[in-house]
C-alpha cells in the first residue's frame, strides 16, 4: 500500500497543482471543509479562508511569502468544541507545531481534523510583503517558489525573509496528518505528497493518485537546509544573550515598548481568555505611582513593561514554537521574537520538552515531579 | 467553631499524641495534651527523614476541616489549635473518679524562663559560660545550659538546664524582655537547714549550698534544730539531718519535725555504718538519704530536685471525660549490655539515632557524612537486633521498626554521599512485613545496591591507628567472617518509656513482662481500666503510619466514652455574633504599634513611621502601645479598635502566633471578620540584625509592615460558603474490620449503613478459631453481629452489594443491589471501605493435585471440623511466602509466619512426637509474636531458611511427600518426608478497583486501598471522606484491623459531626469569567478537590477538600484560579513592600 503519492505539476504551475489536490480533496464524501490561505480578491492580502465549494478554491496559496497570522488560534476556534464535519487545514509547520500545544491545553482538538502541512518556504514580514506584493500577490508567490527552489535565495528585491523563519529549524511540518513535500523534490514535474500518520495514510489511499517513493535528494536537502538554519538561530541565541542578559539591559532593549500588547495578541500559545495585564491586577492605586517615583525618583510611565514581558516569558516560553508573529506584529521594531525564541530554548531544553512535537508529552506546568531542579529549588 | 461538651487528657505530644489530641479537638472535644519534655515532638523532632519517600510530610496531619481553628505551617515545629491546650514540662500526678468524669491533677514544673516574655533571640546563650552535651543531637554536639531544646520549635522559648547553670547570671542580664527570673533572690527563697553535730560539715554543706545561691541555717543538734524551725516564720523546705548526733538522734528528729512542720522535706545523712538505718528513715517519711562523706556530683542534683519540687506552682486539677496515654517509647541503650560491641569506648560505633542526628542539617556536621576524626564515612554497617530478639537481654521481642530504619538510613547515607558509599546491613530476618515494605527492601538491594548480610556481629575492634573498625560476624552456616568499616551503627531496639512503671502503678494498669503496657484482647486500645486508653507505641514500638493509625483508634475509644457519658454533641461555644460586612467600604486601617517598654522605637522614630505610614491612604491611624503582649496592654489595644472601629487592624509586635486567640475573641466580639486583622513580626528585624544601623533596622520594620499593611488592604472578606453534610456514614463490607467501624460511628448517635454481599456478617471471621494468643474469635464474631443487628442507629443490607455511587464527601448517593436485583439508594456524608480479603489461591507445591497438601487456612479448618488429626500425623512441613513478597505479589502478608507458628504449637501440644519443620524467608515474627517463635524452637520445630532464588519443592511419592530444600547450616540439600505439607500463601485483596473509583478512591500496585499517605494518612483516600480499614487497607491481624476500624470510623466523625462544614479562609476559588477551560488546575490540585463541571461547563472547586496549597493558581496562567488571601494584586503589592 502507497504511503506517498504524486501530484502532477504542468507548466511550473506549483498553486495549479495545489488547487487540483484540494479540490479532489473537497469532493471526497467525508471532507466537508477546507482550511487553506487563499490570495483575497481585494487588496492582494493571503489569509486563511475556510472553504466548503470545491469551485472556491480559484486563490488557494499555500507558498506565498506571506505570514499575516498564526492559523493555530483560527484551528483552535474551529475545533474546540465539536464542528459536526470534517475539516482538512492546511497550515505551515510553526502553525501546526503551535495548535499541537492548544491541543494539549484544551483549546482546540484534532477529533474531526486532519493537517496538512507544507514544507515552509518561509515568509516575509507583514509591512514587507505588502509593499512588495502590491496588487499582484500570485507573480510575488511564484517568483518567490523559483527562486526558492531554484537555489537562488529567499532574498528578493531587497527584503528577506524573517528572523523568525531564518532561525527555523522546522521547516517540515513532520506532525502534519499529510506533508506536501518541496524540498529535494523535482517541482518541475510533481509534488510529493507523503501520509504521516494512520489518518493521513488513509487519506492518501482515497485519493486516486499515482504513489510515489520518497525522492532519494530530498532528506539532503533538508538537512543543509536545517544545518543552515540552526547554525543561524545559534548564532542569534548568543546575540541575544549578548544584548538582554540582565534585567538592565532587559529595560534596555524594550524601552521602545509602548504597552500595547499586540505581541500577546499575535502569539498563538497566549490563549488566555483576558491577559492578567489588562486586569485590576494593574489597575494599581493612584497613591501606588507616587510611592514607586518616591522610592525612585523617577519612574518611566507607562510601568510594568520588562514585566510584562518577564511573565510573558514564564507563561509561554515552554509553548512558544518559534513563529515570530510577535516581532511581526510590533509597531515599532522591537526584536521579541529573538527574546522570546532565546529563553525558549533554554527553559524547554531544562524541561526536555519540545513545544508542538508531539501531543503525547504534556506540558511542563501540567506535568508535576516531585524531585526535580533540586539545584533550582534547593530542596532535595 | 465546632466545640462540644466534654474534654480529654492526653498524656505525651509524640507523634501519637498529637494524632490523638487533633482528632479529638476536631470533633470538637477540649482536649489538654500535656508533655513532660519542655517540647512538643516527641522522637519525631529528632528524625528529618522518613520511609518511604525520605522526606518529612508530618504537616499532612494538619487538619484538613475547618483548617481556621488551627495553625498552618510545619507540624514539626508545633501547633496551636483553638481545642487544644498544650501544656509542656508537665506531667500526670493523679487519677481519680469514674470514666467520663475523671478528677486529674497534673503538675508543671516552672523555669527560669518566662515562655511567654522570651522571643528567642538567643542573646543568652551568647553569653553563657557553660557548655554540656547536647541531647538533641543525641550528645554528639554541645550546648550551653541555657539553650533551645529543640532548635524548630515555635514557640521555642529559651529553657535553662539546672543542673548545667552555675547561676552566672550573664543571661540575666542581657536578656531584652526580662524573660529570665535566674536571680539568686528566686533560690534564696528555697530555705535549707542542715543539722550535724560536726562543724566541718556544717560548714562544708553550707559553704556548697550557699554557692548554688540557697538560703542555709544550721544547727548542731536535734533540738536546736526544732527550735529554729518552730522559731522561724517562714518555715523551711529542706532540712539535711544526720543520723548519728548526741542526745536527739536523726530519726528521732526526723519523726518530731514530721509531725510538726509537714512540709519540710527531710533528708538524711549517714555514715557507711548507719545505711540500714538510713533506709529505715525513708520508711517513715525521709526523701532520700546522702552517705558521707558526699561528693558535690551526688548532694547537688538531689537537692536540685527538691527545689524542682517547691519551684513547681501547685498542682493543676481538672476534670476529663477519658484519659488517652500516648507515652511512646525508649531506645535500648548498649553501654548498659554485656556485649556492648564498642559503644561508648569507639567513638565510630554509635546508635541508629545518632546516625539520624549525624545526617540531619541541624545535626552536629550539618549533615555532612564525617567521623569525629574528621574522616568521611564511605563504608558503613548496620547491626540489627541490638536490645531486640535477645533473651539474655530479657528483650525477647521483635522491635518492629529497626529492620525499615536501618534501609532508609543506608538509602540516606548513599544519597548523601552522592552514592560514593558502602552500606551493608547484617541481619538475622529481614522483617519487611509492613505495606510497601519488601518492596523498598529490594529496590534498596536492586537499585541502589545495599548489601544485605544474613549473620550476626559477635566482636567489633578498633584499629588504633585508623580508628576504623574490624567487625567479625557469622553467617547462616556459621562461618566466621571479617569486615572493616569507617562507622558502625547499632539497629538499637526498644525499651519501655522512662517512667513507665510508675504511670501503670498509679492508674492501677498491667504491664506485659516487658514492661509495656497492655491492652485488652481484640483492642489496640482499651485497658482494663475504663476511660483510660493507650495509643501508639505506648504499648510497644511501632512505626509512624501504625502509631497514627492506633492513636486514632485511641481517640475513638476516648471519644466514645466521653459521648456516652454525657458529653457528644451540645455546643459550648455560643454561635459567632453576626459578621460586619465591610466589603464596599474603603480600607480604613489601624495599624498598632507595640513600643516594647521603649525597647524599639525613640520619640523621632515614632514621628517618622507615622509619616511614613499615614501618608497612605488605606491607614487611617497609627498608634503606639505598650507591650500589647500583656493583658493591660490588650485591654488599651482593645479600646482604641472599639473607639476607631476600624475595618482593618494590624498589629505590629513579635511573636504573632501568641494573638491568635486573642484576635479570634476580639474578631468574634466586635463583629469584625477575623481575615481582616494580622500582625506583623517588627521585633525580628531589630535581633536578626545584630551590627545594622538604625536606618536599616527601621527600613526593616516598615518593609514588615508596609507589607502588613497591603495584605490587608486588598483581602475580601466575603465568607465562603458552608457545603452541608449527610449525616450518615455508608461502610462496605460486613467483616470485623467493618463492623467495628459502623458500631464506632453508630455509638455516636450517627445512622450507620453497613452492606455485606454475602448473606451472613463476619467475614474471615467464620473460619479462624483462635488467634496464637490463645484468644476465640467465635466469641467475639458472636457479640460484634449481636451487637450490629441489634443497635438501632445500624442499618444492614447482608446479601447487597454496592452498583454504583457518585458525589463527594458531604453527600455521596449509593445504589445498592440485592439478590434479586432490587435497588436501593443511599445518601451518605462518608463512605468506609472495608471489603476485606482472602487466602491466595495456588497451584504451586501440588497443590489442588493431592489431599495432603494444604493451605494454612484449609488446615485450621480441618483441624476445627476433625478432617486432620494431629494424633495421626507424624511429620508436616510448612511452607512460607508461597507466591508471595516475589513479583506480582511483592509484599509480605504479615499474619502467615503467625499463623503457622499457631497451629505448628498446636499441633505440637496435641502430638509432641510429630516432627515439623517450617521454611521460611523471613520470620515475620514481628512484636511480641517473637516469643511464640521462641517457644516454638524450644518445643522442637525446626526452621530451614530458604532463599526465593532457590525454593524448596514437593515431590509426591507413594505412601507420602517428599520435601526438597537446601539447608543453610549444612550448606547442603536436604530431604524430608512429610504426611502434611502447609502452605502460607498469603493474602489477596478483594476491593474491586471499579468500586473503589465509584468513591474517588484509588488502589495500590497490588490492589490494596491507595492512602493519601501512607504515613501521616494511613485510612484515608486522598480524596475527603473516603476511607478504608481491615484487609481492604493491607493485610493485617485481627487486632489490627479493628484498629484501622476505628481510626477510619474517628477520621468519618470529623466530617459527620456537623449539618454544614465552613470552607476556610484560605481556599481557592474560579474567577469564571477568564477560564478559559484548559484543566490544568484540575491536574495541578494535589488533593483533588477540583473536577469539570459538566452540567454548567465551569472547573468546580469543592471547598472541603481543596487545603489552600495554591498549586491552581501557579498552574492557571490566566489569573481565573484565585487563592483567597493570596490574590494576586495582593501578592504583588506585598512583594513590593517587601522591596522598600
Amino acid at each position: 500500500m502507497a504511503t506517498a503519492v504524486k501530484i502532477d505539476v504542468k507548466e511550473q504551475n506549483l498553486l495549479g497543482a495545489f488547487q487540483g489536490f484540494f479540490k479532489i480533496l473537497l469532493e471526497l464524501e467525508d471532507i466537508h471543509a477546507l482550511l487553506v490561505p487563499q490570495q483575497l480578491p481585494v487588496k492582494g492580502s493571503v489569509m486563511p479562508t475556510l472553504v466548503t465549494d470545491p469551485d472556491q478554491l480559484d486563490g488557494v496559496d499555500p507558498l506565498a511569502p506571506a505570514f499575516p497570522l498564526n492559523a493555530a488560534r483560527v484551528v483552535s476556534r474551529l475545533t474546540r468544541k465539536p464542528m459536526g464535519g470534517k475539516v482538512v487545514a492546511v497550515l505551515r509547520p510553526c502553525e501546526i507545531r503551535a495548535f499541537i500545544e492548544l491541543v494539549k491545553l484544551n483549546q482546540g482538538s484534532t477529533e474531526e481534523l486532519i493537517l496538512v502541512g507544507v514544507d515552509c518556504l518561509g515568509a516575509y514580514s507583514n509591512a514587507d510583503y505588502y509593499r512588495l506584493a502590491g496588487e499582484n500577490p500570485r507573480e510575488i508567490t511564484e517568483r518567490f517558489y523559483q527562486n526558492v527552489l531554484g537555489g537562488k535565495g529567499t532574498q528578493m528585491d531587497g527584503v528577506d525573509i524573517t528572523a523568525a523563519c531564518k532561525a527555523c529549524e522546522h521547516p517540515i511540518p513532520d506532525q502534519a496528518d499529510l506533508v506536501v513535500g518541496l524540498y529535494g523534490v523535482d517541482t518541475q514535474s510533481g509534488l510529493y505528497v507523503e501520509g504521516k500518520t494512520p489518518k493521513g495514510e488513509d487519506l492518501i489511499q482515497r485519493l486516486g493518485l499515482p504513489a510515489a517513493e520518497t525522492p532519494p535528494s530530498r532528506e539532503g536537502a533538508i538537512g543543509a537546509l536545517v544545518a543552515e538554519r540552526t547554525a543561524y538561530r545559534d548564532k542569534m541565541f548568543a546575540d541575544t544573550r549578548e544584548a538582554a542578559g540582565s534585567l538592565d539591559q532587559m529595560a534596555e532593549y524594550f524601552s521602545h515598548c509602548i504597552n500595547c500588547y499586540n505581541c500577546r495578541v499575535a502569539c498563538p500559545v497566549c490563549y488566555c481568555k483576558e491577559c492578567v495585564f489588562v486586569t485590576d491586577v494593574f489597575y494599581h492605586e493612584p497613591a501606588q505611582y507616587l510611592k514607586w517615583s518616591r522610592r525612585k525618583g523617577v519612574i518611566k510611565m507607562p510601568t510594568d513593561t520588562v514585566f510584562y514581558h518577564l511573565t510573558r516569558l514564564a507563561h509561554m516560553s515552554t509553548a512558544c514554537v518559534g513563529c515570530g508573529q510577535c516581532s511581526n506584529a510590533c509597531p515599532n521594531d522591537i526584536p521579541v521574537m529573538e527574546v522570546f525564541r532565546t529563553m525558549a530554548h533554554r527553559t524547554q531544553q531544562a524541561f526536555e520538552y519540545e513545544a508542538g512535537k508531539s501531543l503525547e508529552e504534556k506540558p511542563p506546568l501540567s506535568d508535576f515531579r516531585e524531585a526535580e531542579f533540586e539545584e533550582v529549588v534547593g530542596i532535595s | 467553631m465546632n466545640r462540644k461538651n466534654g474534654k480529654a487528657l492526653v498524656v505525651g505530644a509524640g507523634i501519637s499524641g498529637i494524632r490523638a489530641a487533633l482528632d479529638l479537638a476536631e470533633f470538637g472535644y477540649g482536649v489538654t495534651l500535656i508533655d513532660r519534655a519542655s517540647h512538643a515532638g516527641g522522637l519525631l523532632s529528632q528524625l528529618d527523614y522518613q520511609f518511604p519517600n525520605n522526606h518529612c510530610g508530618m504537616c499532612k496531619m494538619l487538619p484538613l476541616i475547618e483548617r481556621d481553628t488551627a495553625s498552618q505551617y510545619c507540624l514539626r515545629k508545633g501547633f496551636f489549635h483553638e481545642n487544644i491546650q498544650m501544656l509542656l514540662s508537665t506531667e500526670l500526678l493523679s487519677v481519680d473518679g469514674e470514666p467520663g468524669h475523671f478528677q486529674v491533677s497534673l503538675k508543671q514544673k516552672q523555669n527560669w524562663v518566662d515562655p511567654d516574655l522570651c522571643m528567642g533571640c538567643g542573646l543568652c546563650t551568647e553569653v553563657c559560660p557553660v557548655e554540656v552535651p547536647d541531647a538533641f543531637n543525641a550528645g554528639l554536639s554541645k550546648r550551653k545550659a541555657i539553650y533551645l531544646p529543640i532548635p524548630h520549635a515555635i514557640p521555642n522559648p529559651y529553657v535553662i538546664d539546672f543542673a548545667a547553670c552555675t547561676l552566672c547570671g550573664e543571661c540575666e542580664k542581657v536578656c531584652p524582655t526580662h524573660a529570665i527570673r535566674l536571680s539568686e533572690q528566686e533560690r534564696k527563697k528555697f530555705r535549707i537547714l542542715v543539722v550535724d553535730d560536726e562543724l566541718v560539715v556544717r560548714d562544708s554543706l553550707k559553704e556548697l549550698l550557699e554557692e548554688e545561691g540557697f538560703f542555709v541555717n544550721m544547727a548542731e543538734s536535734g533540738t536546736q534544730a526544732l527550735e529554729i524551725l518552730s522559731g522561724s516564720e517562714t518555715p523551711y523546705h529542706l532540712m539535711l539531718a544526720d543520723i548519728k548526733m548526741p542526745g536527739m538522734d536523726g530519726v528521732e528528729l526526723l519523726q518530731k519535725t514530721k509531725e510538726r512542720f509537714q512540709d519540710t522535706t527531710v533528708i538524711m545523712m549517714t555514715a557507711y555504718a548507719t545505711v540500714e538505718t538510713a533506709v529505715e528513715a525513708m520508711k517513715i517519711g525521709a526523701l532520700d538519704y546522702l552517705i558521707k562523706p558526699f561528693e558535690p556530683d551526688t548532694l547537688i542534683p538531689m537537692i536540685l530536685r527538691v527545689y524542682e519540687d517547691f519551684e513547681t506552682a501547685g498542682a493543676l486539677q481538672a476534670e476529663f471525660g477519658a484519659i488517652v496515654l500516648t507515652g511512646g517509647t525508649a531506645y535500648y541503650d548498649p553501654g548498659t549490655g554485656k556485649n556492648t560491641l564498642g559503644y561508648g569506648v569507639y567513638p565510630n560505633v554509635m546508635t541508629s539515632i545518632e546516625f539520624e542526628r549525624l545526617f540531619s542539617g541541624s545535626g552536629p556536621s550539618q549533615g555532612r557524612l564525617i567521623r569525629f576524626d574528621g574522616k568521611p564515612i564511605r563504608k558503613v554497617a548496620w547491626l540489627q537486633c541490638i536490645g531486640s530478639r535477645d533473651i539474655q537481654l530479657e528483650a525477647d521481642f521483635c522491635s518492629n521498626i529497626c529492620c525499615m530504619y536501618a534501609v532508609k538510613e543506608a538509602l540516606i547515607a548513599k544519597e548523601k554521599a552522592a552514592d560514593d558509599l558502602e552500606a551493608s546491613i547484617l541481619y538475622m530476618d529481614m522483617r519487611t512485613f509492613g505495606k510497601s515494605f519488601q518492596r523498598y527492601r529490594d529496590e534498596a538491594e536492586q537499585v541502589h545496591g545495599v548489601r544485605f548480610i544474613r549473620g550476626r556481629a559477635h566482636s567489633i575492634t578498633q584499629d588504633r591507628s585508623s580508628g576504623d573498625l574490624l567487625i567479625r560476624y557469622g553467617d547462616s552456616g556459621g562461618k566466621i567472617h571479617e569486615m572493616v568499616q569507617d562507622a558502625v551503627i547499632l539497629s538499637v531496639g526498644q525499651r519501655p518509656a522512662a517512667g513507665s512503671r510508675v504511670l501503670a502503678d498509679m492508674l492501677n494498669l498491667p504491664l506485659n513482662p516487658w514492661g509495656f503496657f497492655e491492652s485488652l484482647p481484640f483492642s489496640p486500645t482499651r485497658t482494663v481500666r475504663d476511660g483510660v486508653f493507650i495509643g501508639g507505641s505506648f504499648s510497644g514500638l511501632k512505626d509512624i503510619s501504625e502509631s497514627v493509625i492506633h492513636a486514632s483508634a485511641a481517640a475513638l475509644s476516648a471519644s466514645r466514652i466521653i459521648h456516652a457519658s454525657g458529653g457528644g454533641l451540645a455546643i459550648q461555644a455560643p454561635p459567632d455574633s453576626e459578621t460586619l460586612d465591610v466589603s464596599r467600604e474603603a480600607p480604613r486601617l489601624l495599624l498598632a504599634l507595640c513600643t516594647c517598654d521603649g525597647a524599639i522605637f525613640d520619640e523621632s522614630g515614632k514621628r517618622a513611621l507615622r509619616a511614613h505610614f499615614e501618608s497612605d491612604p488605606a491607614v487611617d491611624r497609627v498608634e503606639f502601645l505598650e507591650q500589647v503582649c500583656t493583658a493591660q496592654g490588650w485591654s488599651a489595644f482593645s479600646e482604641r479598635v472599639k473607639k476607631h472601629r476600624p475595618n482593618r487592624v494590624l498589629i505590629g509586635a513579635c511573636l504573632p502566633y501568641v494573638y491568635n486567640a486573642k484576635l479570634n475573641a476580639l474578631s468574634r466580639e466586635i463583629g469584625l471578620s477575623r481575615a481582616l486583622m494580622d500582625v506583623a513580626d517588627i521585633r525580628s528585624p531589630l535581633f536578626c540584625a545584630a551590627d545594622a544601623s538604625r536606618e536599616e533596622v527601621d527600613a526593616a520594620v516598615k518593609r514588615a509592615l508596609g507589607m502588613g499593611i497591603a495584605k490587608l488592604k486588598e483581602t475580601d472578606p466575603t465568607p465562603l460558603p458552608s457545603t452541608p453534610v449527610r449525616q450518615r456514614a455508608l461502610v462496605v463490607g460486613g467483616g470485623i474490620a467493618g463492623m467495628t467501624a459502623a458500631l464506632a460511628v453508630a455509638d455516636h448517635g450517627y445512622p450507620v449503613d453497613l452492606v455485606e454481599q454475602e448473606a451472613a456478617l463476619g467475614g474471615n471471621l467464620h473460619w479462624i478459631r483462635k488467634t496464637i494468643e490463645g484468644n476465640e474469635t467465635q466469641s467475639l464474631l458472636e457479640e460484634t453481629v449481636a451487637r450490629v443487628e441489634k443497635h438501632p442507629n445500624i442499618q444492614v443490607y447482608a446479601g447487597h452489594h454496592v452498583a454504583g455511587a457518585w458525589g463527594e464527601v458531604g453527600q455521596f448517593f449509593t445504589s445498592i443491589e440485592a439478590g434479586d436485583g432490587a435497588v436501593t439508594t443511599i445518601e451518605h456524608g462518608v463512605t468506609i471501605l472495608a471489603t476485606g480479603g482472602i487466602e491466595a489461591k495456588t497451584k504451586s507445591y501440588g497443590h489442588g493435585t493431592s489431599e495432603a497438601v494444604v493451605t494454612q487456612k484449609e488446615l485450621e479448618e480441618k483441624l476445627t471440623e476433625g478432617r486432620i488429626e494431629p494424633a495421626a500425623l507424624q511429620s508436616v512441613v510448612m511452607i512460607q511466602c508461597v507466591d508471595s513478597r516475589e513479583e506480582p505479589r511483592n509484599y509480605c502478608s504479615r499474619v502467615c509466619c503467625a499463623s503457622a507458628l499457631k497451629h505448628a504449637l498446636f499441633l505440637k501440644e496435641k502430638n509432641p512426637s510429630i516432627k515439623i519443620t517450617i521454611l521460611y524467608r523471613d520470620l515475620m515474627a514481628y512484636g511480641f509474636l517473637e516469643s511464640y517463635y521462641t517457644r516454638a524452637r524450644a518445643a522442637d520445630i525446626l526452621f530451614v531458611q530458604y532463599d526465593v532464588k532457590n525454593k524448596p519443592s514437593v515431590v509426591q511419592e507413594e505412601g507420602g511427600l517428599l520435601v526438597k530444600v537446601h539447608e543453610p547450616i549444612l550448606d547442603a540439600p536436604v530431604e524430608i518426608e512429610a504426611d502434611l505439607v502447609v502452605l502460607a500463601t498469603g493474602i489477596v485483596p478483594t476491593l474491586p478497583e471499579p468500586l473503589a473509583e465509584a468513591f474517588g478512591a484509588h488502589l495500590d500496585p497490588d490492589g490494596f486501598f491507595r492512602e493519601a499517605e501512607s504515613k501521616w494518612r494511613p485510612v484515608d483516600a486522598l480524596k475527603e471522606g473516603v476511607f478504608a480499614c481491615g484487609i481492604a487497607h493491607s493485610p493485617r491481624s485481627i487486632t489490627e484491623s479493628i484498629a484501622t476500624a476505628e481510626a477510619a470510623a474517628q477520621r468519618s466523625l470529623r466530617i459527620l459531626n456537623q449539618q454544614a462544614l465552613p470552607a476556610s479562609k484560605v481556599t481557592a476559588v474560579v474567577r469564571h469569567s477568564l477560564c478559559i477551560l484548559c484543566e490544568r488546575c484540575i491536574d495541578a490540585c494535589p488533593y483533588g478537590a477540583r473536577d469539570f463541571d459538566l452540567d454548567h461547563t465551569q472547573i468546580r472547586v469543592n471547598p472541603l477538600m481543596c487545603q489552600g496549597c495554591g498549586s491552581c493558581v501557579t498552574a492557571c496562567l490566566n489569573g481565573a484560579s484565585v487563592l483567597e488571601g493570596f490574590e494576586k494584586q495582593q501578592m504583588l503589592d506585598v512583594i513590593d513592600a517587601a522591596l522598600l
